[in-house]
């Protein structure tokens, strides 16, 4: 009878049945191993040897040259890498003051009002399309010539505003990042939804009785407990800013020269169009420096949250 | 809605209601504008204000030529990859979490750990050896590397979702099945695969709208018009025709955006609860 049973399947008849026969002990291997190769063939063993191209010449061609961390000296003392540094802070910072913020508010606007499930898809809808979609939807938007925005202006009187939206520096950077936000905040939106669901309505009930009501409740009251699902977001929206690249390549690819690289666009160029593939992995154990630094903070909030609840 | 926000006052009510309408309008409306453009001609698209209605319906002429363009292949594809790349990662994944969490592979941690270790790091950092490792072993600019590459990086996240799910599987059902005289196999197909659907179905909707959406990848393993993705053929008509046929391009990345886009609407319900799955939610 035992000699019929998988004991594979049944560890606790395994216990009285010592000494499984080898053909039995390796079939857990046969279910993991297919997905465990996949993974080490595609992404860890590329991982391991970006880390070790970052400190050699190479071009892509000859045999790559061991120089230590002189990529690294001197990225900090390339204009190019340092410009797209500073783009790369500005993406990270506004890919967190604007999704974020208006994500809370419309969270908190369309949680008891009519329509409400309306507003929130078509809100959302921006975020089930590709960035690259997004991208070039909106580089029409912005054309000069031609372009929905300078047209609206020109035609309630701004003509004077109109420009050259995502050919002048700065202003092409902050024309992606409202792109961004316009596609980034339904997501943000619908975090805090799920956060707002989760509250307990004790608290709240009680606030109101005390005469606690709009602005002055959301601040004292909502938010606070709250706070928790505003760190998780500020975190991922970090990370997610730090690494953009769809939108910035399909609506300026790092230009008008290289004037709105970031880190990501940057990285690209040099390993792909120029081809200085050790320097770029050294931009690329940057980008995974900074990134896993945030990812650490946002799993730690995320485990928190799981444990409070 | 468990948590009320604000009083509830008519005038407030109605103050809150048109305040959202606006919003959501301002929204819309640069889709809008582009989804009449998309209706006009090239030559009344650039001799007319963007703002002016279509004085005739040329969508589908336009889509037609953008599918002549080089779209067509790249939609073509993209349907592959996301539907055969998402299934085979999602049955993969099935499996390595039934092995990890339900046969009690020996050092199961180590094994989640290295197959979840996958997601930490960002894109970035695997680019430049996996274009060599390409060129070196001819899966470059094929469909079965891009095919490949696409079930390597969705495995992490299924393998985190399957774990989670089978761990809540009850063992009687598993020693019942093991007593009838199943072995692991049949009870993987036959009895976990049955109870895991509505997790499979999710994953794979979300892992096609991923592949669907990717547009690196496309840009780093291929190269000619036959192999490329969706996203791909969309920029490489925005970078060619886009001064000159206007129209064409925005008509054709409404048409590239459309499937995730319906995916989400008919399967919203899933998707948002997909959604929380990062956050440890279940």
């Amino acid at each position: 009878m035992t000699a019929t049973i998988d004991q594979n399947l049944a560890p606790a008849l395994r216990r009285r049945s010592p000494g499984r026969p080898l053909k039995q002990r390796i079939v857990p291997y046969l279910y993991v191993l297919p997905a465990a190769l996949f993974v080490v063939l595609f992404l860890l063993y590329p991982m391991v040897l970006t880390a070790w191209r970052s400190l050699t010449r190479f071009d892509g061609i000859s045999d790559p040259v061991y120089v230590g961390f002189e990529n690294f000296s001197t990225l900090f003392q390339d204009p190019y890498f340092l410009l797209s540094l500073r783009n790369t802070v500005i993406w990270t910072v506004a890919a967190v003051v604007f999704p974020v913020t208006l994500g809370l508010v419309f969270a908190l606007a369309f949680s008891r009002v009519r329509w409400g499930g309306f507003f929130k898809t078509v809100i959302y809808l921006p975020a089930t399309i590709s960035a690259a979609a997004a991208g070039i939807l909106f580089s029409f938007v912005f054309n000069y010539d031609n372009g929905v925005l300078n047209m609206i202006l020109r035609a309630i009187g701004l003509g004077d505003l109109a420009s050259r939206w995502l050919f002048d520096v700065p202003t092409n950077t902050f024309a992606m990042i409202a792109t961004y936000t316009w596609q980034q905040t339904g997501l943000n939106m619908m975090l805090f939804l799920v956060g707002l669901q989760g509250l307990p309505p004790e608290p709240i009930e009680a606030a109101k009785i005390e005469g606690c009501t709009g602005w002055s409740l959301v601040r004292r009251i909502i938010l606070p407990m709250l706070m928790p699902y505003v760190v998780i977001t500020t975190l991922l929206a970090i990370v997610n800013g730090f690494k953009v690249f769809d939108l910035i390549w399909v609506m300026t690819q790092g230009g008008p020269g290289r004037a709105s690289e970031t880190l990501a666009v940057t990285m690209y160029r040099e390993g792909f169009i120029l081809f200085n593939q050790g320097y770029s992995a050294s931009i690329a154990v940057v980008i995974s420096v900074v990134a896993l630094a945030f990812s650490y903070f946002y799993l730690r909030s995320v485990l928190e949250q799981e444990a409070r609840q | 809605m468990s948590a009320e926000v604000g009083e509830q006052t008519a005038l407030g009510r109605e103050t809150r209601f048109s305040s959202a309408l606006i919003l959501t309008v301002f929204w819309v409306l640069p889709i809008a504008l582009l989804v009449m453009s998309a209706m006009k001609t090239p030559i009344e698209f650039s001799s007319t204000s963007t703002l002016t209605p279509p004085s005739s319906f040329n969508l589908f002429d336009n889509i037609a030529r953008a599918w002549a363009k080089g779209m067509a292949s790249g939609f073509v594809n993209s349907a592959i990859y996301g539907v055969v790349a998402s299934l085979i990662a999602v049955v993969l994944s099935a499996m390595a979490a039934y092995g990890i969490v339900r046969l009690r592979i020996p050092q199961g941690m180590f094994w989640f750990l290295l197959i979840y270790s996958g997601t930490i790091f960002p894109f970035q950092m695997y680019l430049i050896p996996l274009f060599n490792f390409y060129l070196d072993t001819g899966l470059y600019d094929t469909r079965l590397g891009v095919i490949a590459f696409y079930v390597a990086i969705t495995i992490p996240f299924c393998v985190f979702v399957m774990r989670g799910f089978f761990l809540t599987v009850p063992w009687q059902v598993q020693e019942a099945a093991a007593l009838d005289g199943a072995n692991s196999w049949a009870t993987f197909w036959r009895i976990m695969m049955p109870m895991a659907k509505a997790p499979l179905i999710l994953l794979v909707l979300i892992q096609f709208t991923w592949i669907w959406n990717d547009l690196l990848f496309g840009l780093v393993l291929t190269k000619s018009e036959s192999v490329r993705p969706i996203m791909v053929a969309l920029a490489g008509m925005q970078g060619v025709y886009g001064a000159s046929d206007g129209p064409s391009v925005i008509a054709a990345t409404l048409v590239g955006s459309a499937p995730t886009l319906i995916l989400f609407l008919v399967l919203q319900r899933y998707f948002v609860r997909g959604l929380t799955l990062g956050m440890g939610e279940r």
